[in-house]
């Protein structure tokens, strides 16, 4: 009998003594996975039709997905760069963090090019790049109130910035002393502040959003992670990753108001929103203005779970299992469903390759629904994504039957960027080695063997020569994620920007991964994860120096950062806004 | 170590038997480390007991995949009427499950890892707090530190995070990864060695890596992740593990017994900003740095409170007398 069925078989008859609507899975093992396949009989809960689109980044497969609520099909996948992280859908901020969308763009910040990614909704189609100065390292972006700007955490230089949507222009600050990583950012709903934790600063800081500065900085627990902002912009909701616990800050004051234990590595936070009827916010239906929410939601990564947190009380309502290693996490658009985003599908889904899929596992938050706090969907899905945010479908017109030519859809030439990237670079599997880390010369060669283990790389600096030819070998030398013990941990080693598609690096246990290009870029370029390995995947990283000799060692001042932001091997032609880097918007 | 009262959270046990005290196996001939000036040699695990910790930590692995040892994974399937891992209570009319979060006392069905793991009453443990609730593992805390201005059980923290993967749980040099590397990680309880080895000597390679004392760059550099501050409580929590071996009971693991001796003259997080030797490294560890951009705010070894992280002068754990 294979592993996998009799560990079913033992599954189900434990479940047995405990579980009372699992006794039908019980009496028969075969039947235990048609039991949670059809979770309802009449399929009213598996529409063709959703009410509900959720947008998810793909993350290392450098996608937007297009997902039904509540369905949980995949409609589509759009091509955007190397490493998607957040989105954020144009319109307005106000609401909760799914915002106001007016139905026009989605935008989706690409951390591996360093760049932001702009789709049209209703064409489907990807519509613009802006590519962000070097160096920054854009890790997440917050939408303005007005809709005009997004703001930007610049994670892998200690930098901020303030993107003028339509001309690109930019305006970043650094936010020192190092080390500074910038990570999570919301923006209050009266376009005041932005707030946006370091994460290696331990502190949320606060930024007046014109002139763009920081004002001040809150000291909140360890190595926070989400920074997110309720509809009132009262409270800010701080997920302290290594304290275990939620850091509550007064907006008005500007100060803590509270700290409460929620779980162990908090990560993310979600909340519900209302409008002023009480009724879930219909975004272009009701009034944007007196939006309120009742409860936030926080991932809980090591602890395999989203707990539950009454903002009347402040303080943990109920937890929820999830399955497993909840990351980032969403909530649908007329609040009756969370989706925990799992980084872990340990043992659940027949094997596809040698990454293990992550998935999507969407529970029901409805407090009077019988199947309160249940699983009603589990989904593998592609690449390793990072956050996922929804919108009402109405918002998405029917434009499939030729309906353009009455106008309405678009106005001239619109680029159509599908795919908008290619690598230049050649890349290869070997068998696991067990060369020491370190950089050799090989034939003229630059061999740069790194390790990544939980959590870190070695070496943690590189340098070459602007010009030589690199080859890069990863190897994860785990045997399961640390602290997690995960076994299926995969990492990722990519460099970010112009490198970022030519090292874009899978590291799958067992194996070596080998990237062979050319360093023809001066700068320092930050090397992260790009798979969520374990509650410490953010420190994993290192540099890429690429020393220019006739202007000595790369830092972050010193650098080709104007050639790298044309993105070369990343685009070929179409339309890239190369974000001008200004004083002051 | 065979101690079934010694439940000491999430550690793997196994990994720990026989690694201590077998100094005489040690099977480094090369003397490529210094301490007090001497060339002598690393203290490390063997080849074969760091082989052992990896195999050990590998099947927890397997076993957490297959719901064993205390696991939750594997163990409920997915059930629409009850949820994933959640079981429901006695109501079969509407399978609601009552968490016993808040106001909901009917049931007690909390699931996270917290609750996974209780205190062995045979312990006599009744202090919940000492319960490290994030790494899944009971540990110590101190009331008194070996290296002024510095707090152990802040340093503590960070080295279950960051350094156990190679340094292992208990120091000596048997994590999960230490196997894959060559040279193998220090063995850092080692009273014969560390007491040679200067606070500078550890927060020199701490912050700098191995490579910035001409070791080996397995060792990474930690000053692109902590600041100076959280390098200094790892530096007071070594040092209250110095000679510290595998604990008989919960009671035991924690209250540790260090050996470590304060050396004479040498740089603490307290004079470390009038050291002139301190400052002759730190200038070192920082031109070669990442993050840094010379001549904006993005320069290191400064100071931003947050994280439970105090200055060295406010710093409230005393010098252990």
């Amino acid at each position: 009998m294979q592993d996998k069925y009799k560990f079913l078989m033992v599954s189900a008859l434990s479940m047995s003594c405990l579980m009372a609507g699992a006794a039908h899975a019980a009496k028969d093992p075969s039947l235990a996975i048609p039991a949670w396949q059809n979770a309802v009989p009449d399929g009213r809960d598996t529409p063709t039709i959703d009410p509900m689109i959720l947008y998810s980044s793909g993350g290392v497969d450098g996608k937007m997905a297009v997902i039904g609520i509540p369905s949980f099909k995949t409609y589509r996948h759009i091509d955007c760069g190397v490493d998607t992280h957040e989105i954020s859908f144009g319109g307005s901020n106000k609401g909760n963090k799914n915002g106001t969308p007016d139905g026009k763009y989605v935008y989706l910040n690409d951390k591996g090019a360093n760049t932001v990614c702009e789709f049209d909704l209703q064409t489907g189609y990807l519509n613009r790049i802006i590519a962000l100065p070097f160096p920054f390292g854009v890790h997440h972006i917050a939408m303005s109130t007005d809709g005009k700007n997004l703001f930007a955490t610049g994670e892998y230089s200690g930098k901020m910035a303030k993107i003028d949507i339509k001309s690109g222009k930019t305006e970043v600050i650094d936010w020192g002393p190092s080390p500074s990583a910038p990570d999570y950012i919301d923006a209050t709903r009266n376009g005041k502040y932005v707030f946006a934790g370091n994460y290696y600063h331990s502190t949320v800081g606060v930024f007046s959003t014109s002139p763009f500065k920081l004002i001040k900085e809150i000291p909140v627990g360890k190595n926070p992670h989400g920074t997110d902002i309720n509809p009132e912009s009262t409270m800010v909701v701080v997920s302290d990753k290594l304290s275990a616990t939620m850091t509550v800050i007064d907006v008005d004051k500007l100060a803590v108001k509270k700290v409460l234990p929620t779980c162990a590595g908090p990560l993310h936070s979600v909340m519900d929103v209302y409008n002023k009827d009480g009724g879930s916010y219909r975004a272009g239906i009701d009034s944007p203005d007196g939006l309120t929410s009742k409860y936030v939601y926080e991932s809980c990564f090591v602890a395999d779970a989203n707990v539950k947190v009454s903002y009347a009380k402040l303080e943990v309502v109920d937890e929820i299992p999830t399955h497993y290693r909840t990351g980032h996490i969403s909530i649908s658009p007329d609040n009756s469903y969370v989706m925990a985003l799992n980084k872990f599908s340990t043992g659940l889904f027949s094997p596809t390759g040698i990454v293990f899929p992550v998935n999507f596992e969407m529970w029901d938050a409805r407090e009077k629904s019988p199947t309160y706090g249940k699983t009603l969907r589990i989904m593998p899905v592609d690449g390793e994504p990072h956050n996922a945010k929804g919108l009402m479908a109405y918002l998405i017109k029917d434009w499939t039957k030729g309906q353009a030519e009455q106008g309405g859809l678009i106005t001239g030439t619109t680029e159509l960027l599908d795919p908008p990237h290619r690598a230049h670079a050649r890349r290869w599997f070997i068998p696991k080695e067990t060369t020491p880390p370190g950089v050799k010369t090989v034939d003229g060669v630059k061999e740069v063997h790194m390790k990544a283990f939980s959590y870190g790389y070695i070496p943690r600096q590189v340098r070459v020569n602007k010009g030589d030819k690199v080859r890069l070998f990863g190897t994860n030398i785990d045997k399961a994620s640390g602290i997690t013990k995960n076994p299926d941990v995969t990492m990722g080693l990519t460099i970010y920007g112009p490198y970022g598609q030519r090292s874009n690096m899978d590291l799958p246990r067992g194996v070596t991964s080998v990237h062979e290009f050319t360093a023809d870029i001066a700068g320092e370029y930050e090397i992260f994860c790009t798979h969520f390995c374990g509650p410490l995947h953010l420190e994993m990283r290192a540099a890429f120096f690429v020393d220019d000799p006739k202007k000595g060692p790369s830092n972050l001042a010193v650098g080709d950062y104007d050639k790298a932001q044309t993105l070369p091997g990343l685009l070929e032609g179409g339309a890239l806004t190369i974000a001008e880097r200004v004083k002051g918007l | 170590m065979k101690n079934a009262k010694l439940k000491i959270g999430l550690i793997a046990v196994t990994s720990l038997g026989m690694m201590w005290g077998s100094a005489a196996s040690y099977a480094a001939p090369e003397k490529r480390c210094t301490a007090g000036g001497q060339k002598v040699e690393c203290p490390t695990v063997t080849e074969a007991e760091a082989k052992a910790a990896s195999a050990a930590f590998l099947k927890e692995g397997a076993d957490m995949e297959a719901g064993q040892g205390g696991s939750t994974y594997g163990i409920a399937p997915f059930d629409y009427l009850t949820g994933v891992g959640k079981r429901a209570d006695s109501d079969t009319k509407t399978f609601k499950t009552h968490s016993g979060y808040g106001s909901d006392t009917k049931g007690s069905y909390k699931t996270e890892l917290w609750d996974r793991v209780k205190a062995p009453k045979s312990d006599g443990v009744t202090d919940k707090s000492v319960y490290d609730q994030w790494s899944g593992n009971w540990s110590p805390t101190f009331g008194a530190t070996l290296v002024a201005g510095a707090d152990p059980t802040q340093g503590k923290n960070y080295y279950y995070s960051y350094c156990i993967a190679c340094h292992g749980w208990l120091m000596h040099g048997d994590g999960p990864s230490a196997s894959e590397l060559d040279p193998r990680p220090r063995t850092l309880t080692r009273g014969d060695y560390m007491q040679k080895k200067t606070n500078l000597e550890l927060f020199t390679v701490i912050k700098g890596g191995g490579e910035a004392v001409s070791l080996s760059s397995s060792m990474p550099n930690w000053g692109n992740v902590l600041q100076d501050q959280d390098i200094w409580n790892i530096v007071a929590f070594i040092r209250a593990m110095q000679d510290v071996p595998p604990p008989k009971s919960v009671t035991e693991y924690l209250n540790p017994k260090s050996t470590f001796k304060p050396i004479k003259g040498d740089v603490d997080a307290l004079n470390a900003s009038k050291s002139a030797d301190f400052k002759e490294a730190q200038e070192l560890i920082e031109s070669e740095m990442t993050g840094r951009a010379p001549g904006s705010e993005l320069v290191g070894g400064g100071f931003v409170e947050g994280g439970n992280r105090k200055k060295p002068t406010e710093v409230s754990v005393k010098v252990a007398k």
